[in-house]
C-alpha cells in the first residue's frame, strides 16, 4: 500500500496534468457554450505544457543559470523554452477564437452552438 | 549556395507576406506581379533543389550553428523536396486562378490580407515539409491552421465564422494531442530531434510499450484529426465549403496533404516502421482508412451541393493515401505518394472547372446542371476528364493510383481491401458520372440559355487547363513520378525493411 503511495507522490505532476487533460477535453466536448469550449481549449492546453515542463525537473536540481558555480546537477531547460513558444500559440489562437466568437454573436444574438446549429439547418447552402 | 535555397524559399514566401501588407489595395495589379514572381521563384528553386537533392544527397541545416540536440534542424531529402515541388506547383497555378476569381467572393478592403494569409500558409507548409524537429513541427502545424481558418472566415458571413470556429477548435485539439504525443517521446528520448528520437528508440523501445503506443495514439490521433481522417472529418465539409473556392482548392490539396505527409513522417521517420508493425498499430489505420473511403462517399452521394460534393469526397480520398501508408511496404507508400500527387492534380481541377461554372452562372447546385455542355465546352470538358479520373477511368491518373494500391494491398496479403477500393470507386461513379451525363446529354434549360463561357478570364482558364493535361500525362507516362516516388521512399529515415 505504501509503495502505491509512494508511487503516486512521485508522479504526482504527471497526475495532475493528466487531469487537467482529461478536464479539459471533456469541457470541450461536451459543453455547447462557445466561451466554455475556449475555456477548456486552455485548460487542456495547460495540461500539456505543465507535462511537458515538468518532465525537466531534477529534483534537488539548481536553477540552470552560469555563474561561475556549476557544482551539482541542474534542471532541464530545454522543455520550459519549448513551451514558451507553445503559450504564445495557444494565446494567439483564444484571441482569434474570442473575436470569432463576437462576430458570431452579432450574426446569430447566441453563443450556444446547439442553438446555432437548428437556426442554421432552416439556411439555404451557399 | 544551392545548399540554403530551402532557406531562401522559405524567406521569399515570408517576406512577399510581409511585403503585400504595405501596397494600397489601389495598386492590387503590384500584388498579382509581386505574388505571380515569388510563386515562380519558388517553384524554380524547389525543382533546382530536388536535382540537387537527387545527385547529391540530403542537406542539413542547423540553426544558428548548435548542437544537433538543442539546434532546430532543417532536412532536405529527395521525400521533402518532392513535396515540396509539387506544393509550389499548386501554389503557383492557386495563385494565378484566384487573381481572376478573388474579386467574386472576397470583399475587396480583404484583398491584401487574404494573399497575405496564403503566402504564410505557404510558408509554413514549406516549413512543416522541412523541418526535422517534432516542436518545430507543431509550431508550423499551428501556423497553418491558424491560417487555415483565417481563409475559412475571410468571406464576412456568420456562416463562416461559425465554420472557422468549429475547425478551430478541433484543429487546436489535434495539435496539442501531437504536443503530448511529443512530449511523452521527450520523456523516453530526451531529444525533440526526429532523426536522434528515431535513433533512440530503435534501442529502447521494448522497455517503454506503454509510452510507446500511448504516444503514437495520441499523435495519430491528432494529425487525424487535422487530415480529417474518417471519423474525425466532422468539420470538413462546413469549413472547406464555405471557403473561397481557390482557397477551397488549397484547403483540400495542400492542407491535408501536408498533415499526411506528417503522419508519414510519425510512423516511418519517428517510432520506425518495425516498431510500428511490431506494435500493430498500422491494422488500425487500415481499418480506419478502409472505413473512411466507403464512409465519405456515402455522404457524398447524399449531397447536391457541388462544394459539398467535393468536400466529402476528400474524406474519402485521404482513407486511399493513409490505407497506402498503413501497409507498410515499399508498393504501399509508393501507391500513396502517386495518389497525394494525382489526387491534389484532380481535386484542383474539379474546384477550379467547378468554380468557373459558379463564377458565370452561379450554379452550385448539381440538378441544374442539365447541358452545361453547350454553355460552357471548355470547364465541363476539364471537370469531366477529372471526375472520371476520381473514379478510376483508364489513361488517367486516377486509374494508375488505385491500381498500384490495389497491388500493393495484394502483396501485403491484405486482398480484402481490394474488395474496398472497387466498392468505392463504384460509389465514386454513383455521385461523378450522373453530374457527367446531364451536363453532357441533356437539354439546356430556359434560364441558363443566355450564359457563355467567353467572359471566363484567362487566368482562370490557363491553371485549369494545366491540371487537365498533367492529369492526363499522368495518366499516359507514370514513368517520369515514379522514379522520383522510388528515390524518395529510400530516402525516407529508418523506412520500410
Amino acid at each position: 500500500m505504501s509503495a502505491l503511495f509512494d508511487n503516486i507522490i512521485n508522479h504526482i505532476n504527471q497526475i495532475g496534468a493528466c487531469a487537467l487533460i482529461v478536464i479539459g477535453l471533456y469541457i470541450v466536448v461536451m459543453h455547447t457554450n462557445m466561451i466554455k469550449r475556449i475555456i477548456g481549449i486552455n485548460i487542456f492546453g495547460t495540461g500539456v505544457f505543465y507535462f511537458f515542463v515538468s518532465i525537466g525537473y531534477v529534483r534537488g536540481g539548481q536553477i540552470p543559470i552560469v555563474n561561475g558555480d556549476e557544482s551539482g546537477v541542474m534542471i532541464n531547460p530545454l522543455p520550459s523554452v519549448l513551451i514558451l513558444t507553445g503559450i504564445v500559440v495557444v494565446v494567439s489562437i483564444t484571441v482569434y477564437a474570442m473575436s470569432l466568437v463576437i462576430k458570431i454573436y452579432e450574426g446569430y444574438g447566441t453563443m450556444d452552438q446547439a442553438e446555432i446549429t437548428r437556426m442554421k439547418s432552416g439556411e439555404n447552402n451557399d | 549556395m544551392i545548399e540554403l535555397l530551402p532557406l531562401i524559399n522559405m524567406m521569399i514566401l515570408l517576406v512577399t507576406a510581409l511585403l503585400i501588407v504595405f501596397i494600397p489595395i489601389k495598386r492590387f495589379g503590384v500584388i498579382k506581379i509581386i505574388g505571380s514572381l515569388a510563386f515562380s521563384l519558388v517553384l524554380i528553386f524547389s525543382v533546382v533543389t530536388l536535382l540537387h537533392v537527387q545527385a547529391n544527397g540530403a542537406i542539413s541545416y542547423i540553426f544558428g550553428g548548435y548542437e544537433r540536440f538543442i539546434g532546430v534542424e532543417l532536412y532536405i531529402d529527395v521525400f521533402a523536396s518532392l513535396f515540396t515541388f509539387f506544393i509550389g506547383l499548386l501554389g503557383l497555378l492557386t495563385f494565378i486562378y484566384s487573381i481572376g476569381y478573388v474579386h467574386k467572393e472576397v470583399e475587396k478592403t480583404q484583398y491584401s490580407r487574404y494573399y497575405v494569409l496564403i503566402f504564410i500558409l505557404f510558408f509554413a507548409a514549406y516549413g512543416i515539409i522541412y523541418t526535422n524537429d517534432l516542436f518545430n513541427t507543431y509550431v508550423f502545424m499551428e501556423i497553418l491552421s491558424l491560417t487555415a481558418c483565417g481563409i475559412v472566415s475571410i468571406k464576412r458571413k456568420r456562416k463562416n465564422y461559425m465554420a472557422s470556429f468549429r475547425y478551430l477548435i478541433l484543429n487546436e485539439i489535434g495539435s496539442l494531442s501531437f504536443l503530448f504525443g511529443t512530449a511523452l517521446l521527450y520523456m523516453i528520448t530526451g531529444y525533440t530531434n526526429i532523426t536522434l528520437v528515431n535513433d533512440a528508440l530503435q534501442d529502447v523501445w521494448h522497455l517503454y510499450p506503454v509510452n510507446i503506443v500511448v504516444a503514437s495514439g495520441f499523435m495519430i490521433v491528432g494529425v487525424g484529426i487535422k487530415a480529417a481522417i474518417f471519423p474525425f472529418h466532422v468539420w470538413l465539409p462546413d469549413a472547406h465549403s464555405s471557403a473561397p473556392i481557390p482557397s477551397h482548392a488549397i484547403l483540400s490539396a495542400v492542407v491535408l496533404k501536408l498533415n499526411l505527409i506528417v503522419l508519414v513522417k510519425v510512423l516511418y521517420n519517428v517510432f520506425g516502421a518495425n516498431v510500428m508493425t511490431s506494435l500493430n498499430i498500422p491494422l488500425f489505420t487500415g481499418v480506419i482508412a478502409g472505413t473512411g473511403m466507403i464512409m465519405g462517399s456515402v455522404f457524398a452521394i447524399a449531397q447536391h451541393d457541388i462544394k459539398r460534393i467535393l468536400a466529402y469526397s476528400s474524406v474519402a480520398q485521404v482513407g486511399y493515401i493513409v490505407l497506402g501508408i498503413s501497409l507498410m511496404t515499399h508498393l504501399g507508400q509508393a501507391a500513396s505518394y502517386f495518389h497525394v500527387f494525382s489526387h491534389g492534380m484532380m481535386k484542383s481541377a474539379l474546384f477550379f472547372s467547378a468554380g468557373c461554372i459558379i463564377y458565370v452562372s452561379g450554379v452550385r447546385d448539381v440538378r441544374k446542371y442539365n447541358g452545361m455542355f453547350k454553355l460552357m465546352p471548355l470547364p465541363v470538358i476539364t471537370f469531366s476528364l477529372a471526375a472520371l479520373g476520381m473514379i478510376g477511368i483508364p489513361l488517367t491518373s486516377g486509374f494508375l493510383s488505385k491500381y498500384y494500391l490495389g497491388m500493393a494491398a495484394l502483396d501485403a496479403n491484405q486482398g480484402i481491401f481490394v474488395l474496398v477500393i472497387i466498392i468505392s470507386s463504384i460509389l465514386n461513379a454513383i455521385y461523378y458520372l450522373p453530374i457527367v451525363i446531364r451536363s453532357f446529354l441533356q437539354e439546356p434549360s430556359s434560364e441558363l440559355n443566355e450564359i457563355s463561357d467567353s467572359s471566363i478570364p484567362y487566368t482562370m482558364m490557363i491553371p485549369v487547363s494545366i491540371f487537365a493535361i498533367l492529369i492526363l500525362v499522368l495518366g499516359i507516362y507514370p514513368g517520369i513520378l515514379t522514379d522520383i516516388i522510388d528515390g524518395a521512399i529510400m530516402s525516407v529515415v529508418g523506412g520500410w525493411q
